[in-house]
């Protein structure tokens, strides 16, 4: 089922872009991921209004009365808070959900990236039965995994002074983090989701940042181009959060 | 907040789980098992280790390496024997060795690390060269003492197969699609044919001059070697992954749709109706005094006459991919993905299991 409706898509929409755009596997990933960042539209627009509402409940009266009373009960604190969200309609999850759904996607991706390279006999033979019939694949076989100087279908690091220097990574890190950052609401005292929201701005960066390093250096290409869009959508709703961007200035 | 933190560490710790797991799974299981034989010993290319196993009762004789695997080797590709009786292995592994091992107690002679990429194809040795093709797109060559003479880049695709050889020429086919015309004494290609899709499969030559070719194409071409001039080309159900093999005049192969063909090599009239299997057919057929043998990815072993009629057919609990040999009055399948981990079975003429090998975990 999870080849059926997941990786054997993903990995013929790749094959798609590929053979439409001049075989270049680099720019059919940044396609593709244009494609996701498209149809996941929607999950972005409803994190933005969860973003919204969790920071307009940070400057009500009756939040901080909650925050204040049930300070010391940690237990109380969180069912009265629950209730508010469930009163008002908002999702707590709601800021995080665009990011869960990402995990799917990751590792539909990646395992797309392999079979798509096909770069063993094993990944061939797969590739094979996973096509659609709307695809001349024998004739793009095998297919261009080289982009700008790194191969697609290995880790990616650049040689410096003998040290394996991991740009696509830093870079990843450096671009999570930003967007992450950016959609995250201020925090005020006592108040769970913002604090979950801050500290998913810190695992987060540095967990992407590490599957970057280690897998396919065709998945950092999806995620730094997933960044820099998501962090263009945002400045161009005018919902990003830049002095979140500034340490100390909440 | 502790079960916020608990369920963004389980999704990290999953995703991390699930990557790795599609990683190592590309990387410890990237092709099928490599065989090869005399009449005395079957060769067992499984992967972390090779085998030598007695024909007669399949017994290891040794295995290599002798202890524990070594993570950066995977062999795969089917063991070579030498003429001055060294048996080679060719490693898919993360090192790209290639090595060369006593075929009496496996143990190692030399290896050799230099290539940039793995080692899909087995080697070809003759007249004192080792000839090694490689997924990096070169050709290697190296003497018997596994020292290294020239390497030539022959295609900007990786080279999965073993080349062919007439004496003068080298013929090597590419995944770029090519089949290429590779001069021993000029060390240079001279000509090379584009046959439209990738070849994973070696060329077939026979003692016309004429080179058999199939291909991701779905095509069965005949090319003369000397003029490079297309004999004959037809087009098959399915991709053409191995080598087709010729005897008396007829050419026998097999596709990926499960299809079994048998074509006159001289004008490539088909001998009989393609015979549909139960499954993808991937590995060389072996032609036997009796038969035609072929294995199916779906685990049946078919056994044809020489006119396309089946004479047995076997099923068997496991994948069949790699080419079946033959060895003494036996002959051999490897087998992948099979619930008792059986990784090699004996059959004799009538398709009677014989023995089957169990590699220790």
């Amino acid at each position: 089922m999870w080849d059926t409706y997941l990786i054997t898509p993903m990995t013929n929409v790749l094959l798609f872009v590929y053979d439409n755009i001049g075989h270049n596997f680099g720019v059919a990933i940044i396609l593709f991921t244009i494609l996701i960042r498209a149809i996941t539209w929607p999950l972005t627009g409803q994190q933005l209004k969860s973003t919204q509402k969790m920071q307009e409940l940070q400057s009500d009266k009756d939040w901080q009365a909650i925050q204040k009373k049930y300070k010391d009960d940690k237990e109380k604190l969180a069912s009265e808070q629950m209730r508010v969200y469930k009163e008002r309609g908002i999702n707590p999850f709601g800021s995080c959900l665009p990011t869960i759904i990402q995990f799917p996607i990751i590792i539909g991706l990646y395992r797309s990236i392999i079979t798509a390279l096909a770069a063993t006999p094993l990944a061939l033979l797969d590739l094979s039965r996973n096509l659609y019939s709307f695809l001349d694949v024998a004739a793009i076989i095998p297919l261009n995994s080289h982009f700008l100087w790194f191969d697609l279908g290995r880790p990616e690091s650049v040689d410096i002074m003998g040290f394996a220097f991991p740009t696509l990574a830093i870079v990843v890190v450096i671009t999570s983090y930003i967007q992450s950052k950016l959609m995250t609401p201020p925090p005020t005292s006592g108040d769970q989701s913002a604090a979950m929201g801050n500290m998913m701005a810190i695992y987060m960066p540095f967990l992407m940042g590490y599957f970057a390093m280690t897998f396919a250096s065709g998945l950092a290409l999806y995620f730094i181009t997933s960044n820099l869009l998501g962090i263009a959508q945002y400045a161009m709703m005018g919902r990003a959060n830049w002095s979140n961007l500034i340490p100390g200035k909440k | 907040m502790k079960t916020k933190k608990i369920f963004v560490l389980t999704a990290a710790v999953l995703i991390f789980t699930l990557l790795s797991g599609c990683s190592a799974a590309a990387m410890n299981s990237n092709s099928w098992p490599g065989l090869s034989a005399t009449d005395e010993t079957v060769y067992l290319a499984n992967g972390g280790f090779v085998y030598a196993i007695q024909v007669k009762n399949g017994s290891v004789i040794w295995q290599y390496p002798a202890e524990k695997a070594d993570s950066k080797e995977a062999y795969y590709a089917d063991p070579i024997l030498t003429e001055d009786n060294q048996l080679i292995l060719a490693s898919a592994g993360s090192n790209h060795s290639l090595i060369s091992v006593s075929p009496e107690n496996g143990r190692l002679n030399w290896t050799f690390g230099d290539a940039e990429d793995t080692w899909v194809a087995s080697p070809l040795a003759v007249d004192g060269v080792i000839y090694a093709p490689n997924s990096d797109g070169k050709l290697y060559a190296l003497d018997l003492n596994g020292s290294f003479l020239w390497a030539k880049h022959i295609s900007d695709s990786a080279l999965w197969a073993q080349p062919e050889n007439d004496g003068e020429y080298l013929y090597i086919t590419s995944l770029d699609h090519h089949l290429y015309g590779f001069s021993k004494e000029a060390k240079e290609t001279i000509w090379d044919i584009d046959l439209n899709g990738a070849i994973p499969g070696k060329a077939t030559l026979d003692e016309n001059g004429a080179l058999y070719i199939g291909s991701l194409d779905s095509t069965m071409t005949a090319i003369d070697a000397e003029t490079q001039a297309i004999l004959w080309a037809t087009p098959l159900e399915g991709w053409v992954w191995d080598t087709a093999i010729i005897q008396d005049g007829a050419l026998y192969v097999g596709d990926l749709e499960g299809y079994f063909y048998g074509f006159d090599a001289e004008d490539g009239a088909q001998l009989w109706a393609p015979i549909l299997s139960d499954g993808p057919v991937t590995g060389t057929p072996l032609v036997t005094d009796e038969h035609i043998l072929i294995g199916t990815e779906t685990g049946t072993i078919y056994a044809f006459d020489k006119e396309g009629g089946i004479d047995w057919q076997q099923r068997i609990n496991g994948k069949l991919y790699t080419n079946p040999v033959e060895g003494g009055e036996l002959t051999f399948f490897a087998l992948m993905e099979n619930e008792s981990n059986i990784a090699l079975i004996a059959l004799d003429v009538d398709g009677k299991q014989v023995w089957s090998f169990t590699p220790e975990k």
